[in-house]
């Protein structure tokens, strides 16, 4: 028995089709299922843009919330005009106010070029008024 | 795009019902499972989307939707094993040794294992690469192929006295 020939031979056995009434009835009931009626028109090729954002409207539509999302807080950081800046943070207390001057005077002594050191005798050094409390108070007790 | 349901039965519902009939044995599954397959493509119309060769994506879904039919019906009875009911798949005709032919040829297929029978029918009548029936049965190429080789075996034995004697 020649391989190709029986094989030939099963291949051209003709096989069963379905009844034809049950082309009918297996559309209505898909069309039923579908909630719709199956069309027998052609429909119109879709634009270019749906058939290329169509396959996966759910993915597409989360990706733009995403970026709704993220403008919206975007906006809420930036868009702070300065009198909305200002009229948001507290004015400082007339203590602060006394804190941060001192603290100014200090800053100044600092950069100030301090003379070089001489050894004087007996007179003790006048305090300095831009001296710290602490260093002239030392200094009144040594003199 | 919703589907066009009257073309896919026009092209592909006589192959689909004929390998349905052919692999559960039982005209009223092929036809509840047939139904079922173009309920899927009416209610998913985004089934098809991007399928580029439909019949063998038609094919597959048939072919996983028959093994979800058969296991529903009772385990006791396996009638799409049963080597006794013989399901006419292939058409009639007036030629009493075509028609003697294909009686035995329905009978040996059903004596073939289900998945064995349905390689075996994707590649004598439809057609297909054992890559293409591969790909429609979910299973490796060479699986396609060794179980087309038994299956062909064991109608060759079957059926050698008839096809030598009607040859």
């Amino acid at each position: 028995m020649n391989a190709d020939d029986f094989e030939s031979r099963l291949a051209r056995q003709p096989l069963r089709t379905p009844p034809a009434e049950w082309r009918a009835e297996i559309l209505r009931t898909a069309g039923v299922a579908s909630g719709s009626q199956p069309s027998t028109l052609n429909s119109q090729p879709a634009s270019w843009w749906r058939e290329l954002l169509w396959p996966c409207p759910q993915a597409w539509a989360a990706l733009a919330g995403a970026w709704v999302i993220i403008a919206v807080l975007n906006n809420n950081s930036l868009d702070r005009s300065p009198t909305q800046v200002t009229q948001k943070i507290p004015a400082p207390s007339p203590e602060i106010y006394a804190l941060l001057r001192e603290q100014e005077r200090w800053l100044m002594e600092l950069d100030e070029p301090r003379p070089p050191r001489v050894q004087q005798p007996a007179a003790p050094p006048r305090p300095s008024p831009l001296r710290p409390h602490s260093e002239i108070r030392l200094i009144a007790r040594m003199a | 795009m919703p589907p066009d349901l009257p073309r896919l039965y026009d092209e592909h519902a006589s192959a689909l019902f004929a390998f349905l009939l052919n692999f559960t044995r039982h005209e009223a599954d092929a036809r509840d499972v047939l139904q079922e397959v173009f309920r899927r493509l009416a209610t998913r119309p985004a089934l098809l989307d991007g399928v580029r060769w439909e019949r063998a994506f038609l094919l597959r879904l048939a072919h996983n939707l028959a093994i979800d039919q058969i296991r529903r019906r009772d385990s006791r009875e396996r009638r799409h094993e049963k080597i006794a009911e013989i399901v006419d798949i292939f058409a009639t005709t007036d030629d009493p040794d075509e028609a003697a032919f294909r009686r035995a040829l329905a009978e040996a297929l059903g004596e073939l294992p289900a998945e064995q029978r349905a390689v075996v029918h994707l590649k004598l009548w439809e057609g297909l690469t054992f890559e293409a029936i591969a790909v429609a049965l979910d299973i490796p190429p060479n699986t396609a192929a060794s179980r087309y080789r038994y299956g062909l075996d064991k109608l060759r034995a079957r059926l050698r006295p008839l096809y030598e004697e009607i040859k």
